[in-house]
């Protein structure tokens, strides 16, 4: 075989200089900001709601990168000094670790004039690094045409389900909320504590033979759809999100201990543009919030927001939503996982 | 006219392996030392801690019992229902051959997560199997609980997996001179016998194989333990566990590490079975 030394030349050149290429880090640059969202409806929504106004105001543009905070945060601490994310949409006790590991800017009125109209708690929640700018609650969703007396609280869910009454679909431990919007949630209303989470792990123990697990939120609802599981425990907004697509046999009801407020954060990462401001203001805007609530039926945060009849009368209150301490969560969560594994299994 | 560059036999070879070798080195061999290098430092400096905390907790060394015994039992059963349908494949189905490898190949064109819901929709309480069990049958006065019970979570597995085996015992089984067979049973042998002795040992390497690919995807498997459940506590949920949720990195890293090693060990004793088998 012969090869042309400029072609040997050539070729060589060119692989290097593609090896070399895949090694720069992707960063936004220049007018162009780096956002996260999830997929599906989700990812629509904040185009929708927030990117559109955004570059509108702006002239800059922004892409969505898709996939959940895990992943966006491990990709910020990859590389802080040029993070490949302007905008980090975050679970609360992940946006916790963020704040203590340095890696967020502070979010202040003066970069963020919509701060003014969220609830401070929201701010300080994330440690002053971030704020919550939407909110689920965790509570009992059932098959209407098999459970005609729901139990109305966390404490009737578990008598219940322990006596067999009903066949529960429960989150695993798989799922990344679990420990706060479901082992927080009913712990807490049988009267353990973060640091004593023993009655939740007896009430577990009572409820095993009539429980199933779900691994994602479309899990449950075919434990409810195929029949597996009569109700169980399920999000407000994830339940009215099938009732408008026709799904007319399933209700919700926040518990009278109050469910769990499963809220979604906000973040900028250090060394990320200063567009990201811009657009974070977007995010808090009550009019933008709105319309997000709208397309996803889930709480926004703004006090400024009027929802619409039917939202108003689906989105459960702040004040009968309990926020968990998601600080004080982050310290013992791998104490509980670990727990969890060795006494319920995955 | 230009010059040109003479490269030698081993110089050919070389650039023509370089681009396999220099990919599995970036997305194989690199990212793979990194992950296990993880486990191996804390605070700055080697530590084996990690390993001897894992390997002596009784928890952990169930797991890894739990990992094996499952890609155990689903090797086995895989192999056993495939071997009957290679040989029907290769041997009987003469013109419908082309229709029983369609049928094979189909499911893995479709997303392992359909055919895991699949199984949901089937088994649930109020699924297709219990309705007739209990209401067209009337077999049953209550329905069972299929979901989440180790029976199920194998027979999925044993569903994704089959093909794998009978396509790698298939192709073995092809090569089989039948003239050995045929000698066989005109020196008296009876069917039974010409296959235990002439047909199955020439056919140990597609069983190897098979068993070998069976039980490496089974061993990592994930997608439908998680969501078919069955109780079982295996390695790569452990491992997801610490990437997704824990963000305890380095105990993944162990995890991984460990998980490799039983990978590697199991596929060592196997060849060396396989090899004492004279194959």
């Amino acid at each position: 075989m012969t090869m042309n030394r400029r072609r040997f030349l050539g070729t060589a050149g060119a692989t290097t200089t593609l090896l070399g290429l895949s090694g720069l880090p992707l960063r936004a640059q220049g007018g162009t900001l780096n956002v996260t969202a999830y997929g599906g409806v989700w990812e629509q929504a904040i185009r929708d709601c927030f990117v559109a106004p955004f570059e509108a105001k702006t002239g800059a543009t922004a892409t969505v990168s898709l996939g959940g905070p895990a992943q966006w945060l491990s990709q910020v601490e990859a590389n802080p000094e040029q993070p490949p994310l302007d905008v980090l949409i975050m679970s609360p006790d992940l946006a916790v670790l963020a704040a203590e590991g340095d890696l967020m800017d502070d979010f202040t009125v003066e970069k963020l004039p919509n701060l003014q109209y969220i609830p401070q708690e929201f701010t300080d929640a994330c440690l002053g690094k971030g704020t919550y700018f939407d909110y689920g609650v965790g509570g009992i969703t059932y098959n209407k045409q098999i459970v005609s007396e729901p139990p109305r609280s966390f404490a009737d869910f578990v008598e219940r389900v322990s006596s067999g009454e009903f066949i529960a679909s429960v989150p695993s431990i798989s799922y990344g909320p679990t420990t706060v919007f479901f082992l927080w949630a009913i712990n807490n209303a049988l009267g353990g504590d973060v640091d004593n989470v023993d009655p939740f792990f007896e009430a577990m123990a009572k409820m095993k033979d009539n429980l199933v697990f779900w691994a994602g939120p479309n899990d449950f609802f075919n434990h409810l759809a195929s029949g597996e599981a009569d109700l169980g425990i399920y999000f407000d907004g994830r339940t009215w999100n099938h009732v408008d697509e026709g799904v007319d046999w399933i209700d919700f009801i926040n518990p009278e201990e109050g469910g769990a407020m499963t809220a979604v954060a906000i973040q900028k990462p250090k060394n990320a543009s200063d567009l990201a401001w811009d657009y974070l203001n977007e995010v808090l805007d009550a009019g933008n919030q709105a319309k997000f609530a709208e397309i996803l039926n889930y709480g926004v945060t703004n006090t400024q927001v009027e929802y619409s009849e039917k939202l108003a009368s689906r989105v459960t209150p702040l004040s009968e939503a309990n926020l968990p301490p998601y600080a004080d969560i982050a310290r013992v969560r791998n104490d509980w996982i670990d727990r969890w594994n060795r006494e319920i299994g995955m | 006219m230009m010059p040109t560059v003479t490269l030698s036999n081993g110089a050919r070879r070389a650039l023509l392996l370089a681009p396999a070798l220099i990919f599995l080195a970036v997305f194989f061999v690199m990212p793979l030392l990194d992950n296990s290098a993880r486990s191996f430092i804390r605070e700055g400096g080697f530590t084996l801690s990690r390993y001897t905390d894992f390997l002596t907790d009784r928890f952990y060394l169930g797991v890894i019992a739990e990992t094996v015994i499952l890609s155990a039992a689903v090797t086995a059963i895989s192999v056993l229902i495939a071997y009957p349908v290679a040989y029907v494949l290769v041997r009987k189905a003469g013109g419908f051959s082309g229709l029983m490898i369609f049928f094979l190949i189909a499911p893995l064109l479709t997303s392992i997560i359909m055919r895991t819901f699949g199984w949901q929709v089937l088994f649930a309480r109020r699924g297709l199997v219990n309705q007739w069990l209990v209401n067209d049958l009337g077999l049953l006065d209550a329905p069972l609980r299929w979901l989440n019970t180790p029976g199920l979570a194998i027979a999925a597995l044993v569903h994704v997996l089959v093909p794998f085996a009978v396509l790698s015992i298939a192709s073995v089984l092809q090569g089989v001179d039948r003239r050995l067979e045929e000698g066989a049973l005109m020196l008296g042998a009876s069917r039974i016998r010409t296959f235990f002795e002439v047909t199955l040992p020439l056919t140990v390497d597609g069983i190897g194989t098979g068993a070998i690919l069976v039980f490496m995807i089974a061993n990592g498997s994930f997608v439908t333990l998680v969501l078919l459940g069955g109780g079982f506590q295996t390695l790569p949920l452990l491992i997801y566990q610490q990437f997704n949720t824990t963000r305890d990195f380095a105990l993944a890293s162990t995890m991984s590490t460990i998980l490799l090693m039983i990978a590697l060990a199991c596929l060592w004793l196997q060849l060396r079975l396989l090899r004492r088998q004279g194959v």
